[in-house]
């Protein structure tokens, strides 16, 4: 396969037509299921979907939930059987998806005004329905969203994105075929100042390499922050506009 | 169940306060290791027992010969299994995996075996049919803290300290025979180490208290300006970057009260296996760096010491010259 595809051409292209410093095709919406949860978003990057619910912040359902001082937050990712090419349903306890929820947690934990809502809970449900790369920023992009539709105050937005390095090149938000190939990591940021809230890395990289890749996602991760402020702004001006607020 | 530990707020403002005065409960500076000691088994091949401070890990490395996945005809079969048991703290349930349990786990696959620290080709022996299966089982004794920095050292030592038998493949076509020479009969084979990964573990603290970096301020950052004075000041009109104190090898008590953490693996070659900064405390990207940075350094001194500790290992066991003169790749 990799002989007919080039992953990175001598022009500077990308097999899906992009360049280097290039994010998928963006489209996100919020309010998406307003009967069934109190907050809720879509996220398509490229061919990656995710569905993102909140339900809360509400009493806790179990007493062990109860945390006297901040709200406590839980993740569950669903990630649907046919989201792949090959149709395997995967179980809750994979490691993977437990691991992605934990970080998922730990991100919205801090980034949440926890100590507003003390001995509350907020569950936060993801259903991946298409991956197709950098399912874990389509993520934590769909849960600040759906954060944000269900009223819980943030400090800021939390956004993420990947980078990769191929051989000398930084390519900006990874697809399947590109993730395979190189290594890359998951940067999620906080706001748009520098601060990182998570950082994943899964391969091999020459440490001179890490700074670029680094400085890509980084770029990657404002430029996500400011097309997902413009959805939301969108959609604040709309619900005024109905005077359905 | 057996409830987490949680340290009292005394200790968690004693600690805080110490912190901003630059000063550790053990004394060390904030980029220093605890005392590492690496020992080898003296009789066994690939049983390693490493303290690191007073969390204790032994790693026992075996190997067997299976049939390789169908898919991967090629590669042998490496597997770490790191199961940690109520001994090295009462937080931890057998059978249970915790969520610590998984992240630990999970930070020393992607550290070693994604890695490629081992090369799993060279395990193969008849492809399709016949491969190694290298096993290491990681014990947790004791936890003072950095259980995966220790269950690291552990297994990469391991792996340059076993020995698997020697082998000769006799016949032809379907009919070929693996012939395993005792340890007693031939001298043991190392295994095909690409590099040494070690994990080292950065524990940041806000020292500025802040349940947030960005938020500036919190209900709890006021309260405690009421009764504290000047000195908070001073700190927060310097460089954000001050705010954060970066500890390398944190103790059990510096993991329970740290904000936020970020495990890195490095090796001698500037190679970065693995990062993983999870959600917690968010963290300016130059600190990051210098983070990664700061591993690769202790990378290299951790990798001289298993060398010296391996050395000193061979030399005990080398009586004779016996070992060099008996190799397989000797002219006879």
């Amino acid at each position: 396969m990799a002989s007919r595809m080039e992953i990175f051409s001598p022009e500077g292209l990308r097999i899906d037509g992009r360049r280097w410093n290039e994010v998928r095709h963006f489209r996100c919406a919020i309010n998406t299921h307003p009967v069934s949860s109190d907050g809720s978003a879509i996220i398509e990057q490229g061919n990656t979907k995710v569905i993102c619910n909140v339900i809360g912040p509400v009493e806790p359902t179990l007493r062990s939930r109860v945390v006297p001082d901040r709200v406590s937050i839980s993740v569950k990712v669903v990630v649907a059987p046919f989201s792949t090419i090959d149709r395997r349903k995967r179980s809750q306890n994979d490691s993977r998806i437990q691991e992605m929820c934990s970080s998922i947690q730990h991100v919205f934990e801090d980034a949440v005004i926890a100590h507003l809502f003390p001995r509350s809970q907020i569950d936060v449900n993801l259903y991946v329905v298409a991956q197709d790369g950098g399912v874990l920023q389509a993520c934590i992009n769909a849960t600040t969203l759906a954060l944000i539709d269900a009223g819980v105050p943030m400090y800021d937005y939390v956004c993420a994105c990947t980078a990769g390095m191929l051989d000398r090149e930084v390519l900006l938000d990874l697809n399947r075929i590109e993730e395979s190939d190189m290594p890359f990591l998951t940067m999620a940021t906080i706001g748009s100042k520098r601060k990182v809230a998570l950082l994943q890395l899964e391969m091999k990289v020459q440490f001179d390499r890490l700074e670029p890749m680094m400085a890509a996602s980084m770029s990657g991760c404002h430029h996500i922050r400011d097309l997902m402020d413009n959805e939301v702004r969108k959609h604040g001006k709309s619900r005024l506009e109905r005077g359905s607020l | 169940m057996p409830r987490d530990l949680t340290p009292s707020t005394i200790e968690n403002t004693f600690v805080l306060k110490a912190l901003t005065e630059r000063i550790r409960l053990d004394s060390r500076s904030f980029n220093q290791l605890r005392d590492l000691d690496i020992s080898f088994s003296s009789t066994e091949y690939g049983v390693v027992d490493v303290k690191l401070g007073r969390t204790r890990v032994i790693a026992r490395i075996s190997a067997e010969i299976t049939q390789p996945y169908t898919d991967r005809p090629y590669d042998g079969l490496f597997i770490i299994s790191t199961e940690i048991s109520p001994m090295a703290a009462p937080t931890f349930e057998a059978g249970r995996k915790s969520e610590d349990e998984l992240v630990i786990s999970r930070i020393i696959e992607k550290s070693i075996r994604r890695s490629g620290a081992l090369d799993t080709e060279s395990l193969c022996i008849i492809s399709g049919e016949k491969c190694w299966a290298v096993r290491a089982d990681v014990h947790f004794l004791d936890h003072d803290g950095g259980l995966m920095d220790a269950a690291c050292i552990a297994v990469s030592a391991g792996l340059l300290h076993f020995r698997r038998p020697d082998i000769t493949i006799e016949g032809v076509g379907s009919r070929r025979e693996v012939i395993v020479h005792p340890i007693t009969e031939r001298v043991p084979v190392p295994l095909a180490v690409l590099h040494v990964p070690v994990c080292v573990t950065f524990s940041f603290f806000d020292v500025r208290k802040a349940s947030s970096a960005i938020s500036g301020r919190t209900r709890k950052d006021e309260a405690k300006d009421v009764d504290e004075d000047d000195v908070e000041e001073e700190e927060e009109e310097e460089e954000d970057d001050s705010s954060v104190a970066v500890l390398v090898d944190a103790t059990l008590q510096e993991e329970l009260l740290r904000h936020g953490y970020m495990s890195v693996t490095a090796n001698t070659n500037r190679e970065i296996c693995q990062i993983q900064k999870g959600g917690d405390m968010p963290v300016d990207v130059g600190v990051l760096l210098s983070c990664s940075e700061a591993a690769i350094m202790v990378a290299e001194k951790v990798t001289k010491l298993i060398n010296k500790r391996l050395k000193e290992d061979e030399a005990r066991r080398n009586v004779g010259n016996l070992l060099v003169e008996a190799r397989a790749e000797n002219d006879r």
